[in-house]
């Protein structure tokens, strides 16, 4: 008989015993007891006693037996005889180690003298965890290889938080975290995406890598559906250069406040949604909101959000993917007037999207290939709050991006790629690139 | 904060409230011998195999399953009906971004996978792989020309290095099981 079944009828037996008992007690009252019945009925109680010991010996035996099984190889385990049976493993200590960069040549078709070449990005990210519901993410980054008064490089802490779970499904996070929004901020190492560099639209309308500190919650459930929800720091619209022309490339990108010193009289709540039950396809949308004066004079009532919609789908050895997002700043008008002269005022709007699709055409070992192509189409001053008649900017025409190439891995974790951009309607000039990234 | 922001963590809150929640015990999804029962529902016996391989056997392993991450302690049992071999159950772990992910599956008789199961999951990157319908691509498969990445496997963006390393290590079993488990 095996363990198992033995085991149950064991206790079946066991069981039966019991209730054997218990009508014998409940119907041994005293006017059936006759003296030769009480007897005959002490005599089966004495003798189901002895059954009841020998069958919890027995199980006592087969549970010992059982337990011994379990932890030894049986006679029929594979004869092999080294010591080590998996890959490397680091799973012993609590501290882990990882990063990422990436080195770009980047030539444009019209003044060439405007070839740069530079490691663009250099960073080292320190895990720790501290119990096995609690760890420390964070990440150090060197941008531009050189950061000194005299160099154009700089020293960046782009996360650090602590995440915490909850329960089975819930994690809580505290610090400075990427903000999940987009198909890039959260999954922007080089190896995550096409071409030499992050696309225009998550980069000049939604500022990956864009990070906030503040308190977070996330929850993954089985059916595929995660969800974000939190409170941050914002954007400091007091920030704005109108002497500079950084805020027409990226205007959230020109007033966010990456927790240096941020001021944090305004805070911003966020939330997003994603959908990855079907394998291969994710749906999902974000919003992140919040007042941008941050009490300082003249900014009242400024107040900025941001939206978007993505979708990624991956059917067979196509990767196709699409991404909507829409910027807003209120309360600009008053702002922009006393701005009024300068080169470049605050948009009340501004936008963009883009569709790309990939094929990989070649997978083999550690080899893999991947041609790609991707139309991008943005704005980043779509529109102007009204000034006074012939104060009012002129908006940007859209701008038009046409980029495709091949993203070629050969190790895990590092990508060689090449691409050509063609930018329509834009000062910016056709350019080719080549970048080598790598993560691990 | 104005009443806009509160209407929306009010939103957010609620519809965490909504969602399925269950309690967690250290991290774990899924007990071992949850998924042993799971994996082999007519087992009577499940006998832990103390698996040590030469360096020929890695090799072999290894050209066959392809590149791997990062593992950390791997577990093989036999289960048994009878004392007949029902197949194999094993609880692996890999690196998903950062943290190590236990996860289990098993092959039976024949060499066909069963469903794969997070055991634990350490991180919030990447925790789209406990997906039931990710997870299910796997069950029935039996040959490694059907275990690629991406094109059998579809992949979760988002959770790619969790959902590449999982493959990975899923091939890595297969491999084993085809080379040293199957006919000892």
């Amino acid at each position: 008989m095996s363990c198992v079944s033995s085991e149950r009828s064991a206790l079946s037996r066991l069981r039966t015993s019991f209730a054997v008992l218990a009508v014998l007690s409940a119907t041994a009252t005293p006017s059936l007891a006759a003296a030769a019945t009480q007897a005959e009925l002490e005599a089966k109680v004495q003798s189901l006693a002895e059954q009841l010991a020998a069958l919890q010996a027995e199980l006592a035996q087969m549970k010992a037996q059982q337990s011994a099984n379990s932890s030894s190889a049986p006679a029929s385990a594979p004869a092999v005889t080294s010591a080590t049976a998996v890959p490397s493993s680091g799973s012993a200590s609590p501290l882990s180690f990882f990063g990422y960069g990436e080195l770009n040549y980047s030539q444009p078709r019209d003044n060439t003298a405007d070839t740069t070449a530079d490691l663009a990005r250099f960073v080292l990210g320190v895990g720790y965890r501290f119990d096995d519901r609690t760890r420390l993410v964070s990440e150090v980054e060197l941008e531009h290889a050189v950061s000194s008064s005299e160099d154009p490089g700089e020293v960046e802490v782009e996360q650090a938080y602590i995440e915490h779970q909850l329960t089975n499904s819930i994690f809580a996070k505290a610090g400075l975290f990427l903000i999940p929004t987009g198909l890039l901020n959260e999954n922007h190492e080089p190896t995550r995406y096409y071409g030499v560099f992050r696309n225009f639209v998550e980069t000049a309308i939604i500022p990956t890598t864009w990070r906030e500190g503040g308190l977070a919650i996330q929850g993954n459930s089985e059916i595929g559906l995660r969800w974000d929800a939190g409170v941050s720091t914002g954007f400091d619209l007091s920030k704005w250069d109108a002497t500079a022309t950084e805020g027409l490339e990226s205007p959230l990108g020109s007033i966010h406040q990456e927790l240096a010193l941020a001021h944090g009289k305004d805070l911003s709540v966020f939330g997003a949604l994603n959908y990855t039950g079907v394998p291969g396809l994710r749906v999902g949308a974000s919003v992140f909101t919040g007042g941008a004066s941050q009490g300082q004079q003249g900014f009242d009532g400024a107040h900025i959000t941001l939206w978007e919609a993505h979708t990624r789908w991956t059917p067979g050895a196509f990767d196709l993917s699409g991404l909507y997002a829409h910027g807003h700043i209120s309360n600009t008008q008053v702002i922009n007037t006393a701005l009024v002269g300068n080169p470049t005022l605050i948009p009340e709007n501004f936008f963009g999207w883009y569709l790309q699709g990939a094929y990989r055409l070649f997978d083999h070992g550690r080899y893999n290939f991947s041609p790609f192509v991707r139309y991008e189409r943005f704005n980043t001053a779509a529109d102007y709050a009204a000034l006074p008649a012939g104060l009012t900017p002129d908006t940007l025409a859209d701008q038009k991006v046409w980029t495709t190439g091949f993203n070629l891995g050969f190790a895990p974790g590092v990508v060689l790629k090449a691409d050509y951009q063609w930018f329509r309607d834009s000062a910016l000039s056709d350019r080719f690139d080549l970048g080598i990234g790598y993560q691990f | 904060m104005n009443n806009k922001h509160s209407t929306l963590l009010g939103g957010a809150g609620l519809l965490a409230m909504t969602l399925p929640v269950s309690v967690v015990v250290a991290g774990e999804y899924l007990s071992v011998e949850t998924a042993q029962r799971a994996a082999f529902k007519q087992a009577d016996r499940f006998d832990e195999i103390d698996l040590t391989l030469n360096a020929d056997q890695q090799k072999a392993i290894l050209a066959l399953a392809g590149p791997q991450p990062p593992h950390g302690k791997l577990r093989v049992w036999r289960a048994t009906q009878s004392a007949r071999l029902l197949g194999y159950f094993f609880t692996d772990e890999v690196i998903g971004r950062q943290d190590l992910i236990s996860y289990a599956t098993s092959i039976d008789a024949g060499g066909k996978l069963g469903e794969v199961e997070i055991l634990v999951y350490r991180e919030t990157h990447g925790a789209e792989v406990k997906n039931r319908a990710w997870r299910q691509q796997f069950a029935g498969r039996d040959n490694l020309a059907q275990l690629q990445f991406t094109t059998d496997i579809k992949n979760i963006a988002g959770a790619t290095l969790s959902c590449e390393h999982v493959t990975q290590g899923v091939r890595w079993l297969l491999a084993l099981w085809q080379t040293t488990l199957h006919g000892s």
